[in-house]
């Protein structure tokens, strides 16, 4: 049956923000402040791919530029120069989307994993290249492969609790269009 | 599909456009916050003095839950941990007595040498508001900023010992370094040597020594204070002990517990007096070599002083 999904954009526009700003604070929270041997995987950004992967339009650039920016301030990185980078994947990923939708999901994952090795490195090469200081190579390849080994668990969390899954044949929007 | 594909090749373009500008606008921060660091980081400190303390009220009861279970957990160790203290107690009890007897001495010898701690040392105490939120960077967010007269620069102690330093003061915020954090480098001497040292941060729990003169004189257990070099701190805050690290490195042992900063004072920390001509410090030159000539009322005078 052909469905209307995406009357509650708005919603979904918004639970997006929220996890995110659930991400931040936990990310923030002064438990520990002992500097840690390894570095946690980056939620945040496994869960912005997941859903623009999956559900593009509820994920507009704007407020993927938006978090990214703000989690450059909040978490004391260079400003700007992650949230680019990001900014930058998440259109290629879009632009791939119609493809991902028949695809098996290692081919999808691969692409993911393919991305967020670029823009590390990307990250760590314009550091390097305007001689900013860096973070240890060792804690930021832990942190990418946690990233990357973590996508599969995001996608399972955002089709089973928050609903985002791939767009199936057949579904309209509001005005009845194809998406 | 082929009204999609229109209504795609008629946003596409201005899509492209628009992001592609947003892209350059990112970047283009970058490249002044690297050009120009301290205007974006004062940027930075006011975008995190209005976010942070919204998050207060939303971290106030994971912490706590967060607390509750590691309370949890210490319930069973419990017995064991009793154990341990009675122990700890009977020491400390031997100790009590020596600290005693040393306090009247110490409080004695203060009172005949008439002298006074320095009165310009006052703190200002901040409550730990986040840490930074990323295992690259050490250093938390207090709640006390440039209104309670927080200067960049100052020095940051938990009760017992030396913590960081404020870099970065909002309105209502200030950002304190670590001392782990790989950006920090502090002056120590470490005591009973006198050895000259610096700290340096690299992202571990106990920072290295760098710069020793001579590590045979140094030996693990050593105390290690601020030196006061180069006017970056006041000298002898407690920093830590000197331990000797897995890699055969001369590391430090914080004094200060990482484990769990929840209040921290500011130190206010007055500016070394500048001496730009240390050449008119000496006293000019005299004419008459020889002995001088003795003032026998000088002499009686300054005498009566000394006993």
């Amino acid at each position: 049956m052909a469905e209307r999904t995406d009357g509650k954009i708005w919603i979904n526009r918004g639970v997006f923000v929220l996890l995110a700003y659930v991400l931040i604070v936990i990310d923030l929270l002064p438990l520990d402040m002992r500097p840690s041997l390894w570095a946690a995987p980056d939620l945040l950004l496994a869960v912005t791919l997941a859903w623009v992967a999956r559900k593009p339009h509820f994920v507009p650039v704007l407020v993927i530029a938006a978090v990214m920016l703000m989690t450059d301030f909040l978490f004391m990185r260079p400003p700007g120069l992650w949230a680019a980078l990001v900014v930058v994947l998440t259109e290629a990923i879009r632009r791939q989307n119609r493809e991902f939708r028949n695809m098996p999901l290692w081919v999808e994952w691969a692409t993911v994993t393919f991305g967020i090795v670029a823009i590390t490195l990307a990250n760590r090469l314009i550091l390097a290249v305007v001689m900013a200081p860096q973070a240890p190579l060792t804690l930021t390849l832990v942190e990418m492969a946690g990233t990357i080994a973590i996508y599969p668990l995001v996608l399972v969390v955002a089709h089973f609790v928050f609903g985002v899954s791939r767009t199936a044949p057949g579904e309209l929007g509001s005005k009845g269009q194809a998406l | 599909m082929a009204r999609d594909k229109n209504s795609e090749d008629f946003i596409g373009p201005i899509r492209r456009l628009l992001v592609g500008v947003l892209v350059l606008a990112l970047v283009g921060l970058f490249l002044v916050w690297r050009i120009d660091s301290p205007r974006v980081e004062r940027m930075r400190a006011a975008a995190i003095d209005a976010v942070v303390p919204s998050f207060d009220w939303a971290m106030a009861p994971i912490t706590g839950a967060a607390n509750l279970i590691s309370d949890f957990q210490s319930y069973q160790q419990l017995r064991a941990q009793n154990q341990d203290l009675r122990r700890e107690l009977q020491q400390m009890k031997a100790w009590k007595e020596a600290a005693l007897q040393l306090e009247q001495e110490n409080a004695k010898l203060l009172d005949l040498n008439n002298v006074s701690i320095d009165p310009q040392l006052t703190v200002v105490t901040g409550v730990v508001i986040t840490d930074s939120g990323s295992p690259f960077r050490q250093s938390v967010l207090v709640n006390v900023g440039a209104r309670d007269g927080i200067v960049d620069g100052w020095p940051t102690m938990d009760a017992i010992g030396l913590v960081g330093r404020i870099a970065g003061v909002g309105q209502n915020s200030s950002r304190v370094m670590l001392l782990t954090d790989t950006s920090s480098r502090v002056p120590v001497t470490i005591q009973p040597s006198g050895q000259k040292a610096i700290l340096a941060g690299d992202n571990s729990g106990n920072p290295p020594l760098e710069f020793l003169e001579d590590a045979a004189l140094v030996r693990p257990g050593d105390r290690v204070v601020s030196s006061g070099d180069g006017g970056v701190f006041p000298a002898d805050l407690l920093v830590g002990q000197v331990a000797l690290g897995t890699d055969d490195r001369l590391r430090v042992r914080l004094a200060a517990d990482y484990q769990r900063l929840e209040f921290l004072r500011v130190l206010r920390s007055q500016l070394h007096e500048i001496i730009p001509d240390p050449d008119n410090l000496l006293a000019p030159e005299a004419e008459f070599f020889g002995p001088a000539v003795i003032d026998p009322a000088a002499l009686s005078t300054s005498e009566l002083t000394d006993g």
